[in-house]
């Protein structure tokens, strides 16, 4: 599963991924614009501070399609275990801010930041499983 | 579970990525596969088994 995989299902998932992020990106922009401008308040405003995180659902969408799509099922695993690394990292980095936070007066991690760090551990990830699987 | 794969392979003289081409896999899979860290599921099981032509338990061997 290199960066620049000739496998046409891989290189789909990247797209609709990178469509994703992009989409989630763009609309944090106009979210943090609006509520500069205009400083909405009540439901408009919980509304529109939801609104970026639903992209992040294409990314949800992105990894289903791609499941189904590939028929190589080592590339499959493969797939799979990044996104497990990139989630179990997610999932200990957080926690332990959280008690540092808590305990330690460590700042305050936003959690909006989640995303880009899900993808910093399973971009972390790929050189080594690339390596083992050489 | 260990293999044959490697040996039947090299018997044919096919390197790794002809291999692949003919069982529309990656090179990374033939060789995860060869090296045995990746068990094929059934079905790929039966596509090695039948581009041999061999059973499955001639080219697989349970480890238990």
């Amino acid at each position: 599963m290199s960066c620049l995989s000739k496998n046409p299902a891989v290189r789909r998932f990247y797209y609709r991924v990178a469509a994703a992020t992009f989409a989630n990106i763009v609309l944090n922009i106009l979210v943090a614009l609006c509520f500069y401008k205009f400083r909405p308040h009540g439901p408009v405003a919980y509304i529109l501070a939801v609104v970026p995180a639903i992209a992040i659902l294409g990314f949800i969408v992105a990894i289903g399609q791609y499941l189904t799509e590939d028929k190589d099922e080592f590339q499959r695993n493969l797939m799979v275990q990044v996104l497990l690394w990139g989630l179990g990292g997610v999932l200990v980095f957080t926690s332990a801010w959280g008690s540092l936070e808590s305990f330690a007066h460590f700042r305050h991690f936003n959690p909006t930041y989640t995303y880009i760090l899900f993808w910093v551990f399973a971009g972390i990830s790929v050189p080594f499983l690339n390596r083992r699987y050489r | 579970m260990k293999n044959r794969l490697r040996e039947l392979r090299a018997e044919r003289g096919w390197s790794q990525a002809e291999l692949a081409d003919r069982l529309e896999v990656s090179r990374q899979s033939v060789n995860a596969i060869e090296t045995g860290k990746y068990d094929p599921s059934l079905p790929l099981a039966f596509r090695l088994a039948r581009l041999f032509a061999m059973r499955i338990e001639e080219m697989f061997t349970d480890e238990a």
